[in-house]
């Protein structure tokens, strides 16, 4: 990637503090307009928190977050209206609204109204099973729907930078796949990505370049390619690391 | 067969009145309930609201000498806005801090001792009239029983703002948005919605529904500092529909009127808050969320 550009998301030096626990401890990275990033580390390292403080969800002790150069806002929507929207963890759908009520929500921020009619048309190109379902309450999809869902709504707003929070989570591999390949797509269709992931091998594959957080720290970057051979990543959360965690989260 | 006659009529007449109180609870459920489905809480100052809409409105017709529409609007706006600003001052600081929902309630239980001192302290304890402004003769309903203009017209405002509550529920963006966090808040404002707006917004409207609850109460009951301390039946009968239900206050408030109105008509007016508390302990036996209620664990 060419580092003069002016990165579409810059995090510089990011602190966030719960109480007394530090969950991020000086993070920075970057993301290049038309790339997808991803950012991988095992429970507790600090993912959500990263997303949820870009978001604006969770305040800030202490670093900055530029958007094409300019002071990302504080406040949880008016992010929204920068451009940036999250694919919470655990999917978050409204379920005792319809899908199509969902997909209305996520265009909540927008005053062009007379587009919305066509976003929702894209979407639904995206993930023509919603399309199936759109009178249908949400809170009836299965696990992989909703997750389509999700991504769909989040769409909506027409981010220029997408964050997803862990899509893989609680769904089967086959499901995870298929969702994996339309980020590939929507990436494809000029939205900026950067994704956080405990399944670190999917990440990698998807992602151009990648970030390794552990406890709160960025510990390793680089193209994923690399890192998909990197000794270090492959021990701890490919071979038998991936294996260990997989089946941590058939059991929970 | 003339005793017969006239236990119908009875009946018949009291299932207006029913209808008609019972309405009126629920423009003070609703919007109860509207708060307790966002923030999940019970807003003790709810009933402040009612007082502040009653004595607007008493304000406007007898100080300004407006008419009942123009004293009407004033009331429903100047409500609305004390209940923005009871939020802003006194909940949005402890909802920005905790997601505890107790402080809130201990919070709303000192508002509402703060607003009802005040009208104590600024206005005087002693009851008021309302002006004859709303219509109260009788009025025959085809021969069969009689009933009084203000319970018809009670009745039908209530249906008018329930329904404008329902139009604006699931027509507007707005709407839509406070739907969406009744059912998760958090994920609301991730949708880029203003969550500091959306929670004003319903306590406008709680406010303002309470005020339209308040001016017919006043002139059912007359106007006094303590007139909201009725809104715990409202509270009954949106714990009977099953709290943060919409429909549920509705049909909670409907079946509390009629048991009030049927009790006073057929056994005695003094077993009326027997019967209502009756409800609510069965109701809490037999199915604790409510007739609509959703189970705690379904809620974020
Ligand atoms: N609301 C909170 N209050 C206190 N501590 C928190 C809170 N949320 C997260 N933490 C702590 O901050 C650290 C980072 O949590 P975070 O949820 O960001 O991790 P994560 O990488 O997303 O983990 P997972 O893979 O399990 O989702 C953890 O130690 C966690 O216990
Ligand atoms: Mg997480």
């Amino acid at each position: 990637m060419t580092e003069e550009r002016t990165p579409l998301l810059e995090v510089t030096d990011l602190k966030v503090n719960y109480g007394a626990i530090a969950a991020l401890r000086g993070v920075s990275l970057k993301v290049y307009e038309g790339e997808i990033v991803c950012v991988i580390g095992s429970n507790g390292a600090g993912k959500s928190t990263l997303m949820n403080a870009i978001i604006g969800q969770v305040g800030r002790e202490s670093g900055d977050i530029h958007i094409q150069g300019a002071p990302l806002a504080k406040r949880n929507y008016q992010v929204v209206r920068q451009g940036i929207s999250l694919v919470p963890e655990g999917r978050r759908i409204f379920a005792p609204l319809t899908v199509v009520e969902n997909l209305t929500m996520g265009a909540f921020p927008r005053t062009d109204r007379s587009k919305i009619g066509d976003d929702l048309e894209w979407v639904y190109t995206l993930f023509p099973r919603l399309k199936e379902r759109c009178g249908q309450y949400a809170g009836t999809l299965s696990g992989g729907e909703q997750q389509m869902l999700a991504i769909a709504r989040a769409l909506m707003s027409r981010p220029k930078l997408l964050l997803l929070d862990e899509p893989s989570l609680g769904l089967a591999p086959i499901i995870i796949k298929d969702i994996f390949k339309e980020l590939r797509r929507i990436n494809e269709e000029n939205v900026t990505i950067l994704i956080v992931e405990q399944n670190a091998r999917q990440a990698l594959l998807l992602s151009h370049r990648g970030y390794v957080l552990q406890t709160g720290r960025v510990v390793l970057e680089g193209d994923s390619k690399d890192l998909l051979v990197n000794p270090e990543v492959t021990a701890a959360y490919l071979g038998t690391g991936a294996t260990r965690s997989a089946k941590a989260e058939k059991k929970s | 067969m003339k005793e017969v006659s006239h236990g119908l009529e009875t009946f018949l007449q009291q299932v207006i009145n029913g209808l008609s109180l019972g309405s009126v609870y629920a423009l003070i459920a609703v919007g109860y309930s509207l708060v307790y489905s966002v923030l999940l809480f019970s807003n003790f100052a709810h009933g402040g609201f009612l007082v502040v809409g009653g004595y607007a409105c008493y304000a406007a017709l007898k100080v300004l000498g407006a008419n009942i529409w123009v004293a009407s609007a004033m009331s429903l706006v100047g409500a609305g806005i004390v209940a923005v600003v009871t939020e802003r001052l006194a909940y949005k600081p402890i909802r920005e801090r905790t997601n505890v929902t107790l402080y809130l309630l201990i919070a709303s239980m000192g508002m509402s001792i703060v607003i009802e001192n005040l009208f104590v302290i600024f206005v005087g304890g002693r009851f008021r009239a309302l002006p004859p402004v709303i219509p109260t003769s009788p009025v025959s309903l085809f021969g069969l029983a009689t009933t009084s203009a203000f319970d018809l017209l009670s009745l039908v405002a209530s249906v008018v703002f329930l329904g404008a509550l329902q139009i604006f529920l699931l027509r507007t963006k707005w709407g839509l948005a406070i739907r969406a966090a009744a059912y998760d808040l958090r994920t609301a404002g991730l949708m880029g919605v203003n969550v500091n707006l959306l929670v004003s917004i319903v306590f406008f409207v709680a406010g303002a529904l309470a005020a339209v609850g308040g001016i017919f109460l006043s002139v059912r009951y007359t106007l006094y500092p303590q007139l909201g301390g009725i809104t715990i039946k409202a509270f009954v009968a949106a714990v009977i529909g099953g709290l943060g239900s919409l429909p549920g206050a509705v049909v909670g408030s409907i079946i509390l009127g009629l048991a009030e109105m049927l009790t006073a008509g057929f056994i005695s007016s003094q077993l009326r808050d027997l019967v209502v508390f009756s409800l609510l302990v069965v109701t809490l036996l037999v199915k604790p969320s409510g007739l609509f209620g959703k189970n705690v664990s379904e809620k974020v």
